[in-house]
């Protein structure tokens, strides 16, 4: 008896208390913002207005992506870790990212915008995301599954990718997840723009601004509005709500096409004319033209330069194989030491595309922009008076092989003493 | 080592020829091309063979280095067949015209067209403009 009359007074402290939190998270759980586009399909690019109302005072983000088109993204770890010293080699690659992604944040997040641009290619995503708040709304790149493999230098001589790692934890895969969405789109533009308009009462307004050639196939906008952030120390805790998620559509139609492994469309009738023009200045010069067309084709599209490496190989390799033919016709292969000094390039061609992958546009853009100089300087030497010299004789002979060759070929006396065979 | 063409014979350094196919390869199949323009120099400057058996020959070993880079670059999942469509016969096309019109042009007039757009290119790469 003594017991339950102790309890009776907290017994009645929990039932006053009850019904306070409740209302207490009635208060604290602002309502989802409301998502309106004013036109749900574009063609091949355009502009969608976005608006709604947000809770007064909110920091509203706007997080679009293509939800149809994945495309491949892999980014290798070569940098010296400060903490360790050491060099992680760690090969991180996902078959899930979107084509398209970008978020829009408020207006007044312009210069830190600028100062990310400011700082060229060198800028990071994380800490521009968490400086501008957009971290809130980061959250299609941070679901996508990630593959992580420990490589090695040998690995990468070979060509494999190392071992495949455990499968990292959720925070991990989420900071991987914005740099590896940084090595795919590059620049500080192509992920955000400050152009979320924000009145007093809540409501607010962006504009979706859809570059042409970009993925077709359907389009999800979340808006997020960040109504507290809350700092103790370092860690700052963010109170948010997401509205629904809308779609738009993006249709593109031939010509221009898009293409699976770039994530983007392409009008095809340029790459056509393009290779057209330089296949002919190739032949024109005696070289092949592969080293002309690849940076033109990097430079004026966007196409990741893995794929325009990966495309341009196979397509100079049939006049390649023609030439042969027809050199070979009229015996004018030295078969020993093409195929001696072909069998270093084979290995040579084998190391090559791994590390392809490995470097930055930008890296390949360098590097290759220096190659050109040196190949233009040699193309010129071969142009300058004593090298032309020394050139006529040989080509006259050349010209003299050649005719010697075709009338062998055609009056079928080869192996005799006048049409001598170089075989051995 | 030795090669003969022709009736002649030239003494070959297999070695410098090999090291130097095996650096352009790596470069040429990282970047997408054969590697003929820097063959031709390695072949008649590295290892001073004359012009007439350079040009079947290196044609040959690039062939190597390019369908092997081509194997690889598929095996990575680099290639993209509309756009290899779009190109592949703009190549034939342009494989069959460039003899044509070679006839009519100067190789040197037309390298040095080449060396000043290259030279354009290369800056433009390079972010100079």
């Amino acid at each position: 008896m003594k017991v339950k009359f102790s309890m009776l007074p907290l017994l009645a402290l929990v039932m006053m208390a009850l019904p306070i939190t409740p209302q207490a998270q009635a208060k604290t759980e602002a309502p989802a913002p409301t998502i309106t586009l004013d036109k749900t399909s574009l063609a091949n690019g355009g502009e969608i207005t976005v608006s709604g109302q947000a809770p007064a005072g909110a920091q509203v983000y706007v997080e679009f992506y293509s939800a149809d088109k994945k495309v491949r993204a892999n980014r290798f770890d070569s940098k010296k870790d400060p903490k360790t010293g050491q060099i992680p080699y760690k090969f991180y690659l996902t078959h899930e990212m979107p084509a398209f992604y970008k978020i829009l944040v408020p207006k007044d997040m312009q210069p830190e915008l600028d100062k990310a641009k400011a700082d060229g290619k060198d800028w990071k995503y994380s800490e521009v995301l968490k400086k501008i708040g957009a971290d809130a709304a980061y959250s299609a790149p941070a679901k996508i599954k990630i593959d992580s493999y420990q490589a090695t230098i040998m690995a990468s001589i070979i060509g494999s990718r190392g071992n495949l790692l455990d499968a990292m934890d959720e925070k991990e895969s989420k900071r991987e997840s914005m740099k590896l969405v940084k090595g795919r789109f590059g620049k500080v533009d192509k992920l955000l723009a400050a152009n979320v308009e924000t009145q007093p009462d809540g409501a607010y307004t962006a504009k979706i601004k859809m570059p042409a050639g970009q993925a077709p196939g359907k389009y999800s906008v979340t808006v997020t509005a960040v109504t507290e952030r809350i700092k103790e120390g370092d860690k700052e805790t963010v109170k948010k709500v997401k509205s629904e998620a809308a779609t738009f559509d993006n249709t593109v139609s031939f010509p221009t096409v898009y293409l699976d492994s770039a994530g983007t469309s392409i009008n095809l009738i340029w790459p056509f004319i393009l290779c057209l023009v330089i296949s002919i200045f190739g032949v024109l010069m005696g070289a092949g033209g592969g080293f002309i067309l690849n940076p033109i084709l990097v430079s004026l599209f966007p196409l990741p330069h893995t794929i325009v490496a990966g495309t341009v190989m196979p397509t100079v390799l049939f006049s390649q194989g023609s030439g042969i033919y027809n050199y070979s016709k009229i015996k004018f292969i030295n078969w020993k030491l093409g195929i001696g000094v072909g069998c270093a390039m084979l290995v040579g061609g084998f190391i090559g595309p791994k590390l392809t992958e490995m470097i930055t546009l930008d890296q390949f853009k360098f590097a290759f922009g220096w190659i050109l100089i040196v190949l233009s300087g040699l193309m010129f030497w071969q142009t300058t008076p004593g090298y032309l010299e020394k050139n006529k004789k040989e080509q006259s002979i050349l010209k003299e092989f050649k005719k010697r060759a075709e009338e062998c070929a055609k009056k079928g006396e080869e192996g005799t003493a006048a049409c001598p065979t170089d075989q051995k | 080592m030795k090669v003969d063409f022709w009736g002649h014979e030239f003494e070959v350094n297999m070695f410098v020829g090999c090291l130097g196919g095996f650096l352009i390869a790596i470069m040429s199949s990282m970047f997408g091309f054969g590697g003929g323009p820097f063959m031709v120099p390695l072949m008649t400057v590295a290892l001073g063979l004359p012009m007439y058996i350079v040009v079947g020959s290196s044609l040959l070993a690039i062939f190597f280095n390019t369908a092997m880079g081509t194997m690889r670059h598929m095996q990575f999942g680099n290639f993209d067949l509309l756009l290899f469509l779009s190109m592949f016969p703009a190549a034939l096309l342009g494989g069959y015209f460039g003899p044509q019109i070679a006839k009519r042009v100067s190789p040197t007039v037309v390298k040095r067209i080449a060396c000043a757009g290259l030279l354009l290119l290369a800056l433009n790469l390079l972010g100079v403009y």
